[in-house]
């Protein structure tokens, strides 16, 4: 069997051997200079990470247009994060606040959409952050884990 | 559709530290149906020097037109595997690199677990190099002089330093004389050093030493517009009339001593100088100028008398004109410093004898209205000072900040009053108080004067008057206030307003220029190619002048290098005019003004040079019509499209 993606409006999505048939899909984007560094600082601490979590890296959490989450949940996302520089902390000055507005709309639309809003979650990861990041995406995972259940 | 591009997948162990969670082997299995049938290679540790030799002859051997490596963290290694590329003759934005090591190994317990994930973001990978691009560094060439607005201490220090590397500055000056604030001051906190002998070898440099000839001095000159960019700035600058030759003038004064016409002396605060003067005495440079508003030829009155007196033919020049010049420069410095607020709440304004910080610096001054005496404005001398701090600063109603010199200010004001007026008393009224550093702290020690703690400035009022008069404090005993000093809170002045607008500069909540960050950006603006020296940035003293200076310099001479082209990291925003709706949302979003509305086509138009790659304006474009080299719709989507199949 093909290996490739079918776009999801042509009926269910053909894997290939490399997806964990039934299994929890989360994906997370991730600014580069934050977030990212805060992931890669868990992975120095050694501290776990859920491993049904897909990490998408960004420069900047505002590169991230609602769309494409849209787009993730529509192609089979159980779960989708945001995580960005803490506020006054944005390498690109105020793009994580372009994020968090869209956030917050996000959260409105979603539920209108059909999608539990609590399968979206926006939020900080600073660059020494590790702990919060090993933390927040367990409990992400958990969540929406529970919500397919 | 056509066969996907050949694609080489370098998988990395790391010396067995990602093999130990992951399984290479069956990652290679799992991925084997993937349709850009990617050919593997397991390498020991692939950022080694010659394991990168091994892998390049590997890549010119193979000839595969993309490259995916798992490895490590993109933060560490990136730049090295685009290197590979560019080694093996590959395009280097041909690359992805999956962090197998930080993010997947190293947090993933179980191998099973670990392996499937690390396929997963393979797999990712593979779908989004195949949508990547050829890039290219772009290299233009850029000038190395630099231009300098404001010649207080920090312009003066910047311009400089530049001169001495051999850079040619222009130094734009609004005032007929060069040196700022602390010229005209006596001396300077916390160690009493004598300003004008401390700026003199300064200012002498900058006008008759080594350097100076790299220096073009522009003073009575004013920035009227900035066009460009990083590396190529044009600045439009007019340069007020000074009625003076500066070439024939050699500055005797005798002019200023006969001229009849007057006019206020700002510099002072205070009194009244001649139409055709110095500021005060010891200025440079070492030329007076006319201040056409008070001069009674310039007004059409039959006045001639400097022209009789003076010696030297043509020295007076009064058909001077305003004009209008153009400087080019690859970076603007901005130097353009504070100011104190001047205006006065109604408690104190209109009382005789009530100082700000700056007419009380001139007061104390040998060439101020007093000759340095500390007298009152009837010639006598004071019984008592008072002196406020925090005279609206940490105040909401007026500064919300601390205005950062007053207290060193203030207890070398009260210790130059006690050596000038023999059984003064001085008080120093605060609500707060703070000497940073070891030197100040040896000043706050050896204070004498009375200290009082009072809650609001506007609760101070004045009662009685002369050597009655006193300082009430809601809650408190009266202050003997013969003589009043108000520390008003330091504010950006209109200079600094200017250039914040001229170049759209963001300016902070209080007005000052805002950096690119707080703590390790703080003198350089987020619009490239501008920096900040002294307290265009916010309130600072003589020794942040100095040495922001010296800092804005050193980043104008490392960013702008002779010889050096400025190389463009590809990785921009580019806009497609033929899908741009000119909606103009993108313009107002970027943080760094990169994006620019052309009105001729009614597109956005995005400087590379600018641009830092951010995405936002990506993001954001309601048409889709802008591309974010490197991480494009189609780049991520395919990559989502991976990670959930």
């Amino acid at each position: 069997m093909s290996c490739q993606t079918l776009p999801s409006e042509q009926g269910a999505a053909t894997t290939c051997g490399a997806a964990t048939a039934g299994s929890l899909k989360v994906v997370a984007f991730l600014c580069n200079w934050c977030s990212y560094a805060g992931a890669d600082k868990a992975g120095s601490n050694q501290l776990p990470v859920p491993p049904e979590l897909s990490v998408i890296r960004v420069m900047c959490s505002g590169r991230v247009e609602p769309p494409l989450i849209l787009e993730a949940f529509r192609s089979g996302a159980d779960g989708v994060m945001v995580l960005a520089c803490h506020p006054g902390d944005c390498h690109y000055k105020e793009g994580n606040l372009r994020a968090f507005c869209r956030a917050e709309l996000l959260q409105q639309l979603v539920p209108q959409l059909g999608i539990d809003p609590a399968r979206f979650r926006f939020d900080y990861v600073s660059a020494a952050e590790a702990e919060k990041f090993s933390r927040i995406t367990h409990e992400f995972v958990e969540q929406v884990r529970l919500i397919k259940i | 559709m056509s066969a996907p591009p050949k694609t080489a997948v370098i998988l990395c162990t790391c010396s067995g530290i990602i093999s130990e969670r992951i399984n290479w082997t069956e990652v290679q299995a799992l991925l084997a149906g993937h349709p850009s049938k990617p050919q593997f290679l397991v390498d020991e540790l692939a950022c080694g020097v010659d394991n990168l030799d091994h892998l390049t002859e590997w890549l010119i051997r193979e000839k595969p037109a993309r490259v995916v490596v798992a490895a490590c963290s993109p933060r560490e290694h990136e730049t090295t595997f685009r290197q590979l590329l560019r080694a093996a003759g590959i395009n280097p934005w041909y690359l992805q690199l999956v962090n197998v090591r930080e993010q997947v190994a190293w947090v993933t317990e179980d191998p099973a677990a670990a392996t499937a994930k690390a396929a997963r973001l393979l797999h990712a990978a593979l779908n989004r190099v195949q949508r990547h691009e050829p890039l290219s560094e772009r290299s233009v060439p850029v000038r190395t002089d630099v231009a300098v607005i404001g010649s207080g201490p920090a312009g003066m220090q910047a311009a400089l330093t530049l001169a001495r590397a051999g850079r040619q500055v222009t130094l734009i000056e609004k005032e007929p004389v060069i040196g700022g604030l602390p010229v005209r001051f006596e001396e300077l906190f916390p160690n009493l050093e004598c300003g004008p002998c401390l700026l003199e070898p300064v200012m002498g440099e900058l006008l008759h030493g080594h350097a100076s000839a790299n220096v073009n001095l522009l003073t009575l000159a004013e920035v009227t517009g900035v066009t460009g960019s990083f590396g190529n700035w044009t600045l439009s600058v007019r340069r007020k009339p000074r009625y003076i030759n500066p070439d024939l003038c050699i500055g005797c004064m005798i002019c200023a001593e006969v001229c009849p016409g007057r006019r206020p002396n700002r510099w002072n605060g205070s009194g009244e100088i001649a139409a055709v003067a110095v500021p005060f005495a010891g200025t440079l440079p070492n030329l007076p100028h006319i201040d056409a508003a008070a001069c009674l030829r310039l007004n059409g009155e039959e006045c001639g008398v400097c022209l009789a007196e003076c010696p030297v033919e043509g020295s007076l020049y009064f058909a001077d004109q305003e004009r209008d010049c153009t400087i080019q420069a690859g970076a603007i410095i901005i130097a353009s410093g504070a100011v104190e607020k001047r205006e006065l709440p109604a408690a104190f304004a209109g009382s005789a004898d009530v100082h700000t910080a700056y007419t009380f610096e001139r007061l104390l001054a040998m060439n101020g209205p007093s000759g340095g005496e500390l007298v009152k404005a009837d010639g006598t001398v004071p019984k008592s000072l008072a002196i406020v701090q925090c005279a609206g600063s940490l105040d909401s109603s007026e500064a919300d900040y601390c205005s950062g010199v007053c207290c060193r200010a203030a207890a070398k004001y009260a210790h130059l009053a006690a050596g000038k007026a023999e059984g003064i008393s001085v008080t120093r009224l605060i609500r707060e108080q703070s000497f940073p550093g070891v030197d100040a702290g040896r000043q706050f020690h050896q204070d004498h004067s009375t200290v009082v703690r009072y809650g609001a400035f506007a609760d101070l009022s004045v009662t009685g008057s002369d050597a009655g008069r006193e300082i009430a404090i809601s809650g408190g005993a009266p202050v003997p206030a013969d003589m009043i000093v108000l520390c008003r809170p330091v504010i950006p002045g209109d200079g600094t307003a200017a250039c914040a607008a001229l170049l759209e500069l963001d300016r902070d909540e209080a007005g000052f220029i805002a950096p690119l960050h707080s703590l390790s950006g703080s003198c350089e603006a987020a619009l490239k190619g501008i920096y900040l020296a002294g307290s265009c940035r916010g309130p600072g003293d003589i020794r942040d002048a100095f040495a922001t200076g010296t800092a804005a310099a050193g980043l104008a001479l490392s960013d702008l290098v002779v010889g050096r082209d400025l190389v463009i990291d590809p990785q921009v925003a580019v806009v497609d005019a033929a899908t741009c709706a000119g909606c103009k949302t993108c313009v107002q979003l970027c943080p760094y003004k990169a994006i620019s509305w052309n009105a001729t086509d009614k597109v956005a138009e995005i400087s590379d040079m600018l641009c830092r790659g951010c995405g936002v304006c990506v993001a954001a474009c309601p048409s889709g019509a802008i591309t974010g080299r490197g991480f494009s719709r189609e780049m991520l989507r395919a990559e989502l499209e991976g990670v959930l199949s």
